[in-house]
């Protein structure tokens, strides 16, 4: 079973001989990067250099994926935002918005272009997983990732305007959020088309760290149904920091599988959804993957799988400074221990 | 009349029910019957948001009912602050803050932010996204005290050791605090900061504490400059 094949069994609840580790969101190494002889800050610009850093997860360590893009930009960008991809950083600094598109509460009613996907650097996303899928295809799955509506919002709007709103004048910002959700839509299905075999909804800002589970229930669930219900491919659902109180909420937007973090007690989780459901997860990719001891990612490694996730798969996206020793020592124990449950 | 209790109490819920009318009308009224300023503000406005805090961590409140409950807060502040005795810090009180280069988490960074307004203290807030620089240019610009930096991502974090070495090397008796989630009292110490907190009110209490350390320090230097 190679490891594509494991990935895809896995979505379709079909038998597989261990437990898949992989991700949905960026996994790109310094080591990947360096090799190659690219530069953090550009690897978000060129596609080619995009799908070979995104490979190299894969071909230097036989991590079961290859993922693009690697920033939170790409729709907010379509929709006419600014990016920083910091040029000159002597390290790896994230792309960020500039400048957001809405400043104030009269700024929320915004149209969409129809040709919102083609727009920004979503061709050249869609031209990179095209490109993966020539390269490692065969053998490896291939995986990108959209924004959830709130965390769109996040990107366009000031976030504290929009988290006050969200209690102030609810019904302003779902209307604002059902139109993030198009676009959404819009560019999931533009990726879609390039083939890639599964989507990760990342919805980092709705997180219990920030919001309520009142508010994410009535305000944040609505579009991620309408988004989720739009895509054909295998969705994940992605949320960080607190989310053992959502858990049942993020199943209601009916994604294949969800994906937590460490925060999460998976076995509470998994007690409380039962033993069908996809639940992917949940190591701390920095402080385990990276600043950890080999020893304690074997441990972290046999606790996700003794809690029961189906996939072992980090929190959020794999830190780029992560030491190829504690890389190996993942992939190698869960070759281990994968198989035992 | 209302008496002095009404009055705290007034502005206390008005803070935890962000209420933002009901914060101004206390301020008022604690005008009117000759409060203190600064008792207004910590018994009342400040009482207020240690409830706040304290929901917080209960997970009864969330981050919008705090940044509304810190809008009723300023509300309050903003009324009251006119009438306030400077507070007797010995120096001015005044702090840069923001979040290092390449980091736009800032939803921590303002809640700290919010500490120093409601202790008095100047703010100048450069944001998100600080570049490196600009921290050392409006310390000198404003002859701060005390600097503020905030990241919440290990690799945004790495800025900080760049900042304090500059502005230390400019003006070694600037006071420097950081914090975020990725940030550590080790961390602080290996890279010559001169403070750390976990969550916004530590700050202050750290911040206060950096503070009377520079009074002392530079009462120490006038009694040799006279002996
Ligand atoms: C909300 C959020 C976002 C929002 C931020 C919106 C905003 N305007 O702030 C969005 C969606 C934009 C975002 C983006 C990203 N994020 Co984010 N995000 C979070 C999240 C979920 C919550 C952070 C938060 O606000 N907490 C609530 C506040 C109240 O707490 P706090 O910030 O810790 O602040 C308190 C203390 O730390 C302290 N404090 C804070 N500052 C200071 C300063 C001083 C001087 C002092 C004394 C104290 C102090 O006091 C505060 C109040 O008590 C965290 C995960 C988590 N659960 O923490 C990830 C997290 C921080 N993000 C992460 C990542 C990876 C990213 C991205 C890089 C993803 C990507 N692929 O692009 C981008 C970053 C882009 C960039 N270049 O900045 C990682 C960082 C990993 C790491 N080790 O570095 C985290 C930890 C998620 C994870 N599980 O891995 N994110």
């Amino acid at each position: 079973m190679n490891s594509k094949e494991r990935v895809i069994r896995l979505f379709k609840k079909e038998p597989i001989d261990r437990v898949p580790c992989f991700s949905g969101m960026g996994n790109v190494t310094e080591e990947g990067i360096n090799r190659l002889g690219y530069k953090f800050a550009g690897i978000h610009l060129n596609a080619k250099q995009m799908a070979d850093t995104a490979a190299s997860t894969s071909k230097l360590f036989g991590y079961e994926c290859a993922v693009v893009p690697v920033d939170l930009c790409l729709e907010a960008e379509a929709m006419g935002c600014v990016i920083n991809v910091y040029p000159h950083a002597e390290g790896i600094l994230y792309p960020t918005i500039k400048e957001k598109l809405i400043h104030n509460e009269e700024e929320m009613e915004i149209s969409i272009a129809v040709d919102v996907a083609k727009r920004g650097r979503i061709p050249l996303v869609k031209e990179a997983i095209g490109l993966l899928k020539a390269d490692i295809g065969n053998d490896t799955a291939i995986g990108t990732y959209v924004l959830g509506p709130f965390t769109l919002a996040g990107q366009v709007m000031e976030l504290n305007d929009l988290l006050k709103l969200s209690f102030k004048k609810p019904a302003k910002v779902a209307a604002l959020l059902d139109k993030l959700a198009d676009v959404i839509i819009a560019t999931a299905k533009e990726l879609e088309s390039a083939g890639p075999d599964y989507i990760t909804v990342r919805e980092m800002g709705a997180t219990s760290d920030v919001l309520s589970p009142r508010v994410f229930k009535s305000l944040i669930l609505p579009p991620l149904q309408k988004i989720i219900k739009e895509i054909k491919i295998p969705t994940v659902l992605h949320i960080c920091g607190k989310t053992n109180d959502i858990v049942p909420f993020m199943m209601e937007a009916n994604p294949t599988a969800i994906s937590v973090e460490q925060k999460n007690d998976v076995a509470e989780t998994r007690k409380k959804l039962g033993p069908d459901a996809l639940i992917f997860g949940n190591f701390d990719p920095y402080n385990v993957l990276v600043a950890g001891s080999e020893e304690l990612v074997r441990e972290t490694m046999r606790k996700c799988i003794d809690n029961g996730v189906s996939a072992v798969w980090p929190g959020c996206d794999i830190w780029p400074t992560v030491p190829p020793v504690n890389f190996n020592a993942m992939m190698d124990e869960i070759k281990k221990y994968g198989g035992k449950k | 009349m209302p008496t002095k209790e009404e009055v705290l109490e007034k502005l206390k819920n008005g803070v935890i029910q962000y209420d933002e009318d009901a914060c101004k009308e206390g301020a008022n009224e604690a005008i009117a019957i000759g409060m203190d300023g600064n008792e207004a503000i910590f018994e009342g406005l400040v009482a207020g948001m240690e409830e706040v805090g304290r929901l917080f961590e209960a997970q009864e409140y969330f981050v919008p009912e705090i940044l509304m409950c810190a809008d009723a807060l300023y509300a309050g502040l903003d009324i009251l602050k006119p009438h306030c005795k400077q507070m007797d810090l010995g120096v001015k009180g005044a702090v840069v803050i923001g979040t290092v280069e390449g980091d736009v988490h800032d939803i921590g960074k303002n809640l700290v932010k919010m500490m120093f307004d409601v202790a008095g203290f100047t703010v100048y807030d450069l944001g998100r996204d600080v570049p490196l620089d600009q921290f050392v240019e409006e310390q000198l610009r404003t002859d701060s005290e005390l600097v503020c930096l905030s990241a919440m991502m290990t690799t945004s974090m790495i800025g900080m050791p760049k900042v304090i070495e500059k502005i230390k090397a400019r003006n070694p008796n600037v006071m420097i605090m950081i914090g975020g989630a990725p940030t550590s009292k080790e961390l602080a110490d290996k890279w010559g900061a001169d403070g750390y907190a976990e969550d916004a009110s530590n700050a202050l209490k750290e911040a206060i504490k950096m503070v009377s350390f520079l009074k002392n320090l530079r009462a120490e230097k006038e009694a040799e400059k006279k002996g």
